[in-house]
This record gives C-alpha cells, structure tokens and sequence, in this order.
C-alpha cells in the first residue's frame, strides 16, 4: 500500500569533499509506521536523517513528503514543514528550565507576554505521560541525562509532527525508561505519526519496528517487512560480510608463568570504591563486567593514576610503583582510554594526525617535538593498520564517524607502545563491525604480549574476549572467574545476588 | 514565573529555592551586607538618606543603561567591547552638532542612534555570519567609534543648547500630599531624567527577556548555541537584535553621560566598558552565557556605586582604593559563580551515577 506514503525520499546523493555520503537512496515512511534505519558507522543513516532535517543539502533527487516536493533549508524550516527530530546527544540548552525546553520557539502567548502558566501547567502534564513526576521549573541541568532525552523527546513529540525521527534515542536510557519510550512509541503510532527510529540495539528493532531499511557504505540494501528478515540476515546485510568470519575471535593463550605486568593490592577511596585487588599478566586480556556505576571506571582511573588511591599500592613489572597521576602512569608503560570519548577521548577540532600523535608527544616531553615526518608516518601506519575510513590524515576527528573516531583514539595509546593497556567501553555506541574490529585489534595486542584491562557493559564481549573476569558490584570486587569456562549466566547470577539491596536507593 | 496559585507552598518554597537564582541572592545579600555597613559606620553623616540613595542612580545612570544592554549580550555568550566609545561618540555628535553647527538636538540624537544602533547591527551580523569572534569584532568597532570621535573635534566641546539645558536640569522631587498641598517629602531628593531613562530600559530589559520569545531565545543561544540551531530558533536573527539593541542602549547611556557632564569629549568614557561589564558580573551574570537576570545588573549597578560613595563619606581615603574595592568584589562574585557553577556540575554527575547503579 504505498499510497499512504507521508514522506518518500528518491535517489538521493549527497556528496562530501572526498566521499559520496549517499549514493541514490530511496526511503520511504507511511503515516502510522515505525521505520527502523538501519547501517553501520558511517553508512549513511545519519548523512540520510541531516538531509530531511536540513542540516545537510541533497545533491540530487526528489524529497516528497506528504505529496509535495520539499527541499528543507535549516532545521526551523523541517520543523515547520512537520519534521521532529531527537539526537543521539541531548540537544537541549541546559540552563533553562525543562518546561522552557520543551516549549522555547513556540511558547503560548497571553497579552503579548509568554504564559508561563501554561508552560509549567502543559509541560507537567506532558513529562507525567511519560511517567516522570518531575519539578519543570527546574534548569534542565539539575536532572540526569535520561531525564533530559525524555525531555527532548517530549519536547519533539509536543510539536504536533507529522514525522519525528529519533536517532539513537535509548542509549542513555535504561530497561524501564526504554520501554516506556517505546510505549510512547506505539502511542503515537496510533495517532498516525510516521516515526523513524534509529538504533544499535537489534532486540530494539524487532520489538517495535514494522519495516526497517539497511544503508551500507552509502548504498541502500534494501527495504524489508520485520517478519520477513532475521536477526542473522539483518546483521549479515548491515555488515557485508559473514557473520562467522567477524566472530570467529578467539581468546588468547596466556602463559601460566607469564610475569605479572600490573598488580594492584587492596587499592581504594574510602567512600567510593574500596579493597579492589586484581594482577595482570603479560599479554592477558582481563575483562572487567558489572552494571554502569558497580566501580569499573573508577577502579580503571585509580589504576591509571587519573584519581589517586588513597589506600593499598601499586605494583608495576614488578617493582611498586608510586602513580599519582596519569602522568606517571603514561611514563610507566600504562595507557588508558577512556570511557566517554567524546568528552575525555577525541579533540573534535584538531586533525587525525594529531590526534593519534597527542600521547607519544606527551610521553616524549615537549622539548622533544615529533617531525612532521614522523606523524604522518604514525598516522598513515595506523590508519592503514586499523582501517580507519577517511580520505586522509588531515581530517578532523569530529567528523569521523563513532567507530572510527575509536579507532583513532586506540591508535594514539597503541602508538606509544604500551605494557598495560586499559580500555574503558571502548565498543559503547559503535556498530556492530567496528565493534568486532576493535576487539580483533586488542586480541592482536595480547598476542604481542600487551596486557589489556577491558571494561564493558556488553557480556557476550567480555566472555569472548577476556582470559579472566573480574566482576564488579556496588563498587567492590565481587569475584574473578577463568573467561574460559564462564558463561553470561553465570556472571549475571553473581551480579544479581546483591542487587536486590541496592534497588531501593533511588527514589 | 513562579505560579504559585495552582500550587501548594511546598512548590512555592522549591520555587523560591530554584538554584537558577543563587547568583542573584547573591548580589542582593552583598548589596545589603555593605549597605548597612556603611549605614552602621557613616549613618550619622548621612549615608542612610533618600538623598544618598538616590544619587547612587543619578551618577550612575548611564552605567546602568548600558549595562541593560551588556547583559543582554553577555548572556548570549557574547561581550561588546564597543559600548564605551559608541557612548562617547553619542556625547560629540550631540556636543558638536548643537554647539558648533547649530543643529536641533533633537536631529543630533536621532542620527546617534541611526549609527549606533547600525554599528551594533553591523557587529552583530560580522559575529554571526561571518563567525568573527565577538571580542575581536566589538574590539573593532571600538577603534572606528574612537576614531571618528576624534576626528570630530578633539577638543573638549561644551554643550550650550536650550532644550539638553532643561532635559539636563529637569528634577523630579518626591510628593506627597499634606494639609491640602502637595510637599516634598525629603527637600532635596530627587531623580532626574537619566534615572528615569535607565529604569525604563531596565523595564524594557526586564520584559524582553522574561516575557518575550526573543528574550528566551538569548537565554537558549547562551545555554548552548549549536542546541538552538537545532530546536530550530532563529539564532542568527537573535544575535543581531541583541548586538544592535546594545547599541542602542550605548547610545542613549551616550546621551545620559552628555546630559550629566554637558560636554562632549573624544577621550571619555575611555574603558568604561569594563565598568558595565564589571556590573553585569557583579550582578550574576555568567561571562560564558546563558544565566543573568535584569534585576541582578541592577544591584551590580548599585553595588558598584556605592564603593565611591563609601569612600567619599570616609573622606580619608584616596579614590583609588575604589578600584581595589571593585576589583575585590569582582574576584569575589567570579568565584561565587564557579563555586555554583561546578557544585551543580558535581551534584549531577552523582544524580547521573546513582540513576546508573538503579539500571
């Protein structure tokens, strides 16, 4: 029935200094659908999205919504033409308050005054159809961040939109917060709104989704019908490849009498994470499990030196070892990546080269400055050596795509040759390619006798991977376990012993 | 904007509590804490007197117009650093046009504000179009504006014009009506027509930005520009209306400066635009945009006032010690405001840790 099409997208090309971006694709969304969108980093969903919210101008072919052919100009106009859209990142201001969030631009007026009465009155009621009794006459920025997607996303769903378009709306949102979403979803669904929804998460998909459509390198795949494609094909499709081929990973043998690389005793903060001992071998993978808070990032920043322990010692290559700051970590053989990479990680600004370049300078001391010889000889091996997709070095890495702004950061700790290499969710927000990529490329480290400490929240990652586990809960050491013979369940089993108790806190 | 009626005192009291107002608190707490100082230590001579109070506004007015204007510009993230020279360029126009070609002041005024007004536009299109950071392009336009002041004259030029004599002179004393006449309550209180200018842009100001979408949009621009572009504000027509209404309150804080030294000179008002800047951050408003409200610029206003007037009522102390007590007082509110500023940022990577360990 293509009749009830509101938005139908034909040939579209959109072309960037260097890459075809969009290479003749054709979308198309009915009134009363989810249209999943589907691709790896980089393969054209968000070039695809910025089209129809005019951030990005096509370069060829037709834009049809609702009948009529449409060229967005700016974000206002695809708002006014009925296009909403809630990022991947929270695009709120965060001083004014959550109820002036979801109404600036288009508050109610009264005697030529803003009502602000109605714009409490309206926003509550909107924030409790999301379930959320919240004060919103608060600045937005008291409130954490899924709160704040829930207001952006009630900010696009108040807009009386004929499309919205979310783009990677749930990743800072829990279990609970996910489903009400998509309950909110299914709502609006009824109401008639076209929805297309951009995700990682495959179970996502196939629990809303009535079609979903796969871009690969800038190239439609196809269109399909969720019954009628299966997770397997699905991924096989976004990825190009075999899925066996890219999970076909397997963990590394670790000597019995490798020498310990990394020996932590009973390092803590009191208050915040206490008594954590782990040791390391060279060239063990170590994966570190646990729920987002449980102390991983914490113990991984201790370690690197980035907060300093104030009980227990460190031990590295055998001698004890004093690490302050991360500094002394960095001089000692240790290299960290860390969790956020676009807050602590990437230098959106600055190019590739001198990104990958930043930690040898750091380590070399500034009066020791890298020749430009020598970056670009470090940044073309990398890139080569990690497949990093740009047309050259002197791209800024913000405008890479997530995966390959990773592997840019893996390049620059990789490029000072590191004993002990610890790795905060270096797979967070990345497809599923680039995800397999990056745990190849720290398997191919372990063989050369690096010693990684691997953080994820994913445990079918983590199992893969890791020669030992080191489960974390309620920031304590709860178990270490052998990654050989360790299942999902059984770590989801330990993690869930004590969660009990810790469910009451929040209010 | 708190609405209290439909609310129980519970929400008025988290109303009153809500931290978006610590940095005015702030401001009035400070205000008051060296108000009745200098009432405790020179109330007998006369500090506490409407007389006193109200000279705070008559010498300070123009600073206050302008700074209306400033904080606009400081809470879209932005400075001008022209205001000074627009205001001094304001005083020779009216100067030299009344006194040495003769013109209507009324004509004289009218074409300070087609420049200054233009000039503020002008900067404020350069900002955003052509992505010149505004500190450089006000910067600019400080240069042209103390440029042409000086080609002009660069004589002090004393005014001598009917009509700025009487707008000058006018008072208004404060009334009140007793035994069938209407009397002065205080004899020799009074305002003036540059106080009443700089409350009627302070209202104006007030209104702008509390009541009207384009004083929300300047808010949402400070908070986080990118952002604003994407809920689809107009940030580029936003931007440019601010820059050019600074302009023009330079221009009127021009005439008001004119009105109470009744001269034009190229080289006053020479970094005044520190000053106003000065007042906008006493008064709570964040140099990296986003927070400040009209009444907090008011009380940096008055604040900054009255360290002069403490000191001349001390009669001991040389002038200068007023730019320490300014100085002191400006290191004091900034580091208020990245106390508040990164206790907020603490508290919500906490809420953010513990809404984490609940998944």
């Amino acid at each position: 029935m293509p009749e009830n099409n509101i938005l139908e997208m034909r040939q579209i090309e959109i072309q960037f200094p260097g890459v075809k971006a969009l290479d003749k694709v054709d979308f198309s969304l009915r009134a009363g659908e989810i249209h999943s969108l589907l691709g790896e980093n980089g393969a054209g969903k968000s070039t695809l999205i910025k089209c129809l919210t005019g951030v990005h101008h096509k370069d060829g072919g037709t834009i049809i919504l609702d009948g009529r052919e449409v060229q967005p100009q700016s974000p206002q106009n695809a708002i006014e033409l009925g296009i909403s859209t809630v990022y991947q990142e929270v695009n709120l201001c965060p001083n004014l308050t959550v109820a002036e969030n979801i109404f600036v631009g288009r508050q109610p007026m009264k005697f030529g005054q803003i009502d602000w009465r109605t714009i409490n009155r309206r926003a509550r009621e909107l924030m409790r159809r999301f379930h959320l009794d919240i004060d919103v006459s608060r600045p937005l920025s008291y409130y954490s961040t899924a709160v704040q997607q829930m207001v952006s996303i009630a900010r696009a769903v108040d807009v009386q939109a004929k499309i919205l378009i979310l783009d990677e709306p749930t990743s800072s949102l829990d279990d609970n917060e996910v489903k009400l979403l998509f309950q909110v979803m299914r709502d609006l669904k009824a109401e008639g709104m076209g929805i297309i929804f951009i995700t990682h998460f495959l179970d996502q998909v196939y629990a809303v989704s009535d079609r979903l459509t796969i871009l690969r390198n800038g190239h439609l795949v196809g269109t399909y019908n969720i019954e009628d494609i299966s997770k397997v094909e699905l991924v096989t499709q976004m990825v190009g490849k075999d899925m066996d081929t890219i999970f076909n990973l397997k963990r590394v043998n670790v000597d019995k009498d490798a020498p310990y690389m990394l020996s932590a005793r009973h390092i803590g903060i009191p208050g915040q994470v206490e008594d954590i001992s782990v040791s390391l071998r060279k060239g063990e993978l170590m994966g570190f499990a646990g729920l987002l808070g449980s102390g991983r990032t914490e113990t991984a920043e201790m370690l690197f030196g980035a907060t300093k322990i104030a009980n227990g010692e460190i031990e590295l290559n055998g001698k004890k070892t004093d690490i302050r700051k991360p500094y002394d970590a960095l001089m000692n053989g240790m290299a960290f990546c860390p969790e956020d990479r676009k807050v602590d990680g990437i230098i959106g600004d600055l190019s590739i080269r001198e990104n990958i370049a930043l930690a040898v300078q750091a380590r070399r001391g500034f009066m020791h400055p890298l020749s430009r010889k020598e970056q670009n000889d470090l940044a073309d091996k990398y890139i080569q050596a990690l497949g990093i997709a740009t047309p050259n070095a002197e791209k800024k890495i913000g405008e890479l795509s997530g995966g390959n702004q990773q592997k840019v950061i893996l390049a620059r700790w990789m490029a000072t040759n590191p004993k002990v290499l610890i790795l905060d969710e270096p797979t967070r927000g990345i497809d599923i390619g680039a995800k397999a990529e990056i745990q190849r490329l720290m398997l191919e480290m372990c063989e050369d006798g690096v010693s990684v400490i691997f953080i994820s929240s994913e445990l079918d990652e983590i199992i893969r991977c890791s020669n030992r586990i080191v489960v974390m809960r309620d920031r304590e050491k709860v178990a270490e376990t052998d990654g050989a013979d360790c299942t999902q369940e059984k770590i989801l089993s330990i993690i869930a012993e004590g969660a009990q108790s810790a469910g009451g806190a929040e209010s | 904007m708190s609405d209290s009626r439909n609310s129980s005192s519970r929400s008025l009291i988290s109303s009153i509590m809500n931290p978006k107002f610590i940095m005015v608190y702030a401001t009035v707490g400070i205000f008051l804490v060296i108000y009745l100082f200098g009432a405790a230590a020179y109330g007998s001579k006369g500090f506490t007197t409407l007389r006193t109070f109200t000279n705070l506004f008559i010498d300070n007015a123009y600073y206050g117009i302008s700074a209306v204007g400033m904080t606009m510009v400081l809470i879209t993230g932005g400075i001008d650093l022209s205001v000074g020279a627009v205001a001094s360029l304001t005083g020779m126009f009216i100067a030299y046009g009344t006194s040495v070609l003769g013109l209507n002041p009324w004509l004289c005024i009218a074409f300070s504000l087609v420049v200054g007004v233009g000039l503020g536009l002008l900067m404020g299109w350069v900002i955003h179009y052509l992505n010149v950071p505004p500190f450089i392009t006000t910067l600019t336009g400080m240069f042209l504006a103390r440029g042409v002041c000086a080609l002009i004259s660069r004589e002090s030029i004393e005014i001598k014009n009917e009509t700025i004599d009487a707008l000058a002179s006018w008072k208004l004393y404060f009334m009140q009506f007793k035994d069938g006449e209407w009397v002065r309550i205080r004899p020799s209180a009074y305002i003036n027509f540059n106080v009443i200018l700089f409350l009627v842009m302070l209202l104006l100001g007030i209104y702008l930005l509390q009541r009207t979408r384009f004083g929300r949009n300047i808010y949402a621009i400070g908070g986080n520009e990118q952002s604003a572009k994407l809920m689809g504000l107009p940030v580029g027509r936003t931007k440019i209306l601010v820059y050019g209404f600074n302009g023009l309150c330079s221009v009127l804080a021009g005439i008001a400066y004119a009105l109470y030294v009744k001269s034009g000179w190229n080289l006053s008002l020479q970094g005044a635009e520190l000053d106003v800047i000065t007042c906008a951050v006493i008064g709570g408003t964040l140099l990296t945009g986003g927070e400040g409200y009209m009444i907090g610029t008011l009380f940096g206003v008055l604040l900054k006032s009255m360290i002069p007037a403490l000191i001349t009522f001390n009669g001991n102390l040389l002038s200068w010690w007023g730019k320490i007590a300014t100085g002191l007082l400006l290191l004091l509110f900034i580091c208020i405001q990245k106390i508040v500023v990164s206790s907020t940022e603490r508290r919500n990577s906490r809420t953010k840790k513990t809404k984490k360990s609940k998944a």
